[in-house]
């Protein structure tokens, strides 16, 4: 395998691999980073889901790795598919230290992903993670089937997950990336998704990919299609489980790597969000699901914790990232008495505004801004349990659900001070 | 209080500060306490602990307020003690401790008690002092203010004795062995802390009493007195109250103020400090760890209180005579900064304004075992006048802004109670704090930054030290432990960048989180670890093994 170059041409070896296939219709693409453990259990789900829900469609396994030390390419190898491998180019960084998706230079492997998907000429590009054992078949068939025979153009995944999982998606970037872009999307940065042939088109042609270690590739995909106008859709799978020795566990990282891939993408395609004032809504398809709901030991007190200190230290970084306004209504919460501790979320949009524009103006150093936000988002979180945990499901999708019209009702707050 | 554990006093960070030196709020030139209740909110941002109060009582001032002639108010010019409560209420209610500076071993010639002992031995106060028809009794004990003292006797003409007295003969000692003064002593005590006093920096304790044939420091008899008023404030205010002894001397000699964790909470490190300027000049990390190598262990409950700069001189007592030639050379170059065995200059100053070096000095205070103390006006680098005299140049009015007189006084320049640093380096034009709040990588709020991150872990003020012995001398490299958590602490003495490989085998799996960025560093292998550091450099890492970290909030499982 030779690197793959970050240009619109195959690399040589690449180029090879493809001259022997037959033609496809399909291709999966699992992108990799040392996943020898994790792959093959992410095979039989591919192998199932197509012998079942696509019986006798020509398709193709693209893998694109990082570098892997261990066995992944091998283990791929061996599942019967048709396979493209190749070796993306990775930032030396996160091959020290693996960002949250778990895949160092993902920009990268998901442009050759997509190169080698065109190239084929394929209906549909389905996009996997080497690390989630909790796929099944009727992932394949549930994120694909939009674009096959629904005119979806992307597909978005919705998992089933407990209602204080994923509460940097839910609170931060779920109602940040939707205001953006004007679909809401519930993980607008989870892996698995499903592009469409006149997507891969376009992203072949776009002149200007996100440059690869900034993470930006997953949220630069979703604007670009929702900014061209073409067909978002989201497909609600299962469980979505991670067995990873390499991703990113810590907190304060995760919330700096993601926000800060946001704020990336929002300095570098203003054309996708400046303009967007409508908000679409998103077609979804799948059975509904069921959040699991059972007991979770949240430590709020330690959360609010978290956040009085952060009132404490961080106040000299807050004062040059938060509007006077915003930074008064935050010293004013009542964080002394957890009962009565509330974050609204007209406020909550604003702090995450006036922390984008800070990203944007570099008012301090960024890695320092996006890692001050924790305790914020900290606070914020907290609220969001003590809101919820005595309600029912619906009460706190209804709660999530108002975090996202206060960011879309701010919006011009952050558009006016943009320029 | 945030902390309200009664072993406090080992998490906090102290800042120094002197009334008059801090805000001026009624106008006079001099600073008082409703100027330091009006700072209080800088004080609380800049993110320490508690504050130490230089002596604010009434006093004759013929040392700076260490002459005390009255234990029971504030000085005029500072205030009243309504005054003072609405200090310590308003610091309170910021989760701010206060201590002061209580001076035990002698008054000023001008305290009543003294006056009353001089007028006659049969006076109710003649034994409150030490009296003797002799000037020859306790031969052996040395004269420290060797510049401005040739005995420790000096004959009162009213009572035709002689008085004793190991500082100033304006300053005579009183008589420990008097159950009176005893009993004066800890009602002075008693009055402080019932009004919410978190505790006292006890000045000058080796000296209390005095025997034939002894050097007349740190005697049995000292002890076992400090001992007693311990027991006393530990039983009637709850044990969280804190006495810090200054007694500048050896460490083996300063550890029997500990005793058993009966005596002193804490005791300043005297030679650690000019140990730290010289590893510093020499680029070698040898002058430091030896000292660590002299100082023995100390009860669990106590701390050392360790210190860059205070209101005195940059002592140089406890250095050999070599490593003071060397001092002086490198530090002193004007006669006049030096007085009597020490240097009379500013943090700052003394490292030319090199901000590597003051950043590096304060790294190394802030993260060696002990509690930090901040001299006021070093965390914004403000500079000294040695013209001044004695030690007046490093207790200058603070510099709060660009505005007249330094922000810190209305008044007529001529009235401040000394002039304002307005040298072209370190003059309140180029150095004060309106300027660096606004500025975020100011030194200032650098300071805030290293304050804030100390404040993350309880390693820093709880736990153990081990130094790494690397081959590159010129990194300083340390292990601090306490409980499951281990902090790594590297430091490049010298100018130059640095390579360094560290013998970290033993955690072989961690990942160093650097604490300053929050940035993860490459897992440590068995090889040896490779580190470069820039001039001047210094690392916080907290080692973290797989499946360590803080408690979880409950929210880890997976955020995103």
């Amino acid at each position: 395998m030779s690197a793959v170059a970050a240009g619109p041409e195959l690399p040589p070896d690449v180029d090879r691999q493809l001259d022997g296939l037959p033609p496809t219709e399909l291709a999966v693409s699992v992108l990799t980073y040392n996943n020898a453990a994790t792959v093959p259990a992410v095979m039989s789900a591919v192998r199932g889901g197509l012998e079942k829900h696509f019986t006798g469609t020509p398709a193709v396994l693209i893998n694109a790795d990082a570098g892997s030390a261990d066995a992944t390419v091998d283990r791929l190898a061996e599942s019967g598919l048709p396979f493209v491998r190749a070796r993306h180019e990775a930032p030396a960084a996160q091959l020290g230290a693996v960002p949250f998706h778990g895949v160092p230079g993902r920009g990268a492997a998901l442009r050759l992903a997509v190169a080698v998907a065109r190239r084929l000429g394929v209906r549909a590009l389905l996009v996997l993670e080497a690390d989630v054992t909790s796929v099944t078949g009727e992932w394949l068939e549930r994120l694909l089937r939009p674009v096959l025979e629904h005119g979806a153009d992307l597909v978005m995944p919705v998992h089933a997950r407990h209602r204080y999982d994923g509460t940097i998606t839910n609170l931060v970037l779920a109602p940040l990336v939707g205001a953006l872009f004007g679909r809401r999307l519930h993980q607008p940065l989870s892996g698995p998704r499903a592009l469409s042939a006149r997507l891969v088109e376009r992203l072949t042609a776009a002149p200007r990919w996100p440059a690869s270690g900034r993470s930006m590739v997953d949220l630069w995909i979703a604007g670009s299609t929702a900014a061209d106008g073409l067909s978002v859709h989201e497909a609600r799978l299962g469980r979505w489980h991670v067995e990873s020795s390499t991703r990113t566990a810590d907190l304060p990282t995760m919330v700096a790597q993601t926000l800060g891939a946001v704020f990336a993408v929002m300095e570098e395609y203003e054309d996708l969000w400046m303009a967007t004032a409508n908000w679409l809504p998103v077609p979804a398809e799948g059975p509904a699901l069921l959040p699991a709901d059972e007991p979770a030991q949240i430590d709020v007190e330690r959360m609010v914790g978290a956040f009085t200190r952060g009132l404490r230290d961080l106040g000299t970084i807050w004062e040059h990232v938060l509007a006077p306004d915003t930074l008064g209504d935050v010293l004013s919460l009542e964080a002394d008495d957890l009962e009565r501790f509330r974050f609204p979320d007209d406020l909550w949009a604003r702090v995450v505004y006036d922390f984008a524009l800070g990203h944007h103006w570099s008012v301090v150093y960024r890695d320092h801004l996006l890692r001050s936000l924790v305790p914020l988002y900290l606070g914020r979180t907290a609220a969001y349990v003590l809101a919820t945990r005595q309600r029912d499901a619906a009460a706190a999708e209804s709660a999530l659900a108002a975090v996202a019209d206060a960011f879309e009702r701010e919006k011009p707050y952050l558009v006016d001070r943009w320029r | 209080m945030k902390n309200g554990a009664r072993d406090w006093y080992k998490d906090a960070v102290f800042y120094e500060v002197h009334v008059k030196a801090f805000r001026d709020a009624n106008g006079d030139g001099t600073g008082d306490f409703a100027g330091l209740t009006e700072s209080l909110d800088y004080i609380q941002e800049l993110g320490v602990d508690c504050l130490w109060i230089l002596p604010m009582y009434p006093s004759p001032l013929r040392d700076d307020g260490y002459d005390i002639s009255d234990f029971y108010g504030i000085h005029p010019s500072y205030g009243t003690v309504e005054d003072f409560q609405k200090f310590l209420d308003a610091a309170h209610a910021r989760d701010l401790r206060v201590i002061t500076d209580l001076v035990m071993n002698h008054t000023s010639d001008q305290h009543p008690w003294f006056q009353a002992s001089r007028s006659s031995p049969a006076s109710p106060y003649a034994d409150y002092y030490v009296w003797s028809a002799s000037d020859r009794r306790f031969a052996d004990a040395r004269i420290i203010f060797v510049d401005t003292e040739k005995s420790n006797w000096t004959l009162d003409p009213l009572r035709r004795e002689y008085y004793w007295h190991r500082f100033f003969s304006h300053q005579p000692d009183l008589n420990y062995d008097s159950p009176a003064v005893r009993r004066e002593m800890l009602d002075v005590m008693r009055f402080w802390l019932d009004r919410g006093l978190d505790g006292f920096r006890c000045d000058a304790v080796p000296y209390l009493v005095e025997r034939e044939g002894t050097s007349c420091e740190n005697l049995p008899e000292t002890h076992a007195i400090l001992k007693e008023f311990r027991a006393v404030i530990d039983q009637e205010y709850g044990g969280d109250r804190i006495l810090l002894a200054e007694a500048n001397q050896w460490p083996e000699d300063v550890r029997p103020y500990f005793g058993d964790g009966d005596e002193f909470h804490m005791s300043f490190h005297f030679p650690l400090m000019p140990r730290l300027y010289l590893g510093l000049r020499l680029e070698d990390t040898r002058p430091i760890t030896d000292i660590f190598t002299h100082t023995p262990p100390i009860p669990p409950a106590c701390q050392w209180g360790l210190f860059l700069r205070n209101h005195d001189e940059l002592t140089l007592e406890m250095v050999t005579n070599e490593e003071r030639a060397f001092m002086y050379y490198a530090y002193a170059h004007d006669p006049g900064m030096k007085l009597n065995l020490g240097i009379r200059r500013r943090l700052a100053p003394l490292l030319d304004g090199d901000r590597r070096r003051v950043e590096l000095l304060n790294s190394l205070l802030l993260t060696l075992p002990g509690s930090p103390i901040i001299y006021y006006g070093d965390e914004i680098g403000m500079g000294d006048n040695v013209y001044l005299g004695d030690r007046h140049g490093v207790r200058t009015p603070m510099q709060w802004s660009r505005d007249r007189n330094a922000g810190f006084s209305s008044v007529e320049p001529g009235q401040l109670y000394l002039p304002v640093i307005a040298d072209p380096v370190y003059g309140y034009e180029a150095v004060n704090v309106a300027a660096q709040a606004r500025q975020p990588s100011s030194l200032l709020n650098t300071m805030r930054r290293l304050l804030a991150a100390r404040r993350t872990s309880s390693v820093f003020g709880r736990g153990s030290i081990e130094f790494l012995r690397p081959r590159n001398s010129k990194v300083l490299a340390y292990l601090r432990r306490h409980g499951r958590q281990t902090l790594l602490i590297v430091a490049n003495l010298s100018a130059a960048p640095q390579p360094v490989e560290l013998d970290l085998a033993a955690f072989a799996g961690a990942t160093p989180i650097e604490m300053l960025g929050a940035t993860a560093f490459p897992t440590i292998r068995t090889a040896p670890y490779f580190l470069s550091l820039g001039p001047h450099g210094f690392y916080w890492f907290r080692l973290e093994q797989p499946g360590d970290g803080d408690e979880p909030f409950g929210i880890e499982r997976s955020p995103i």
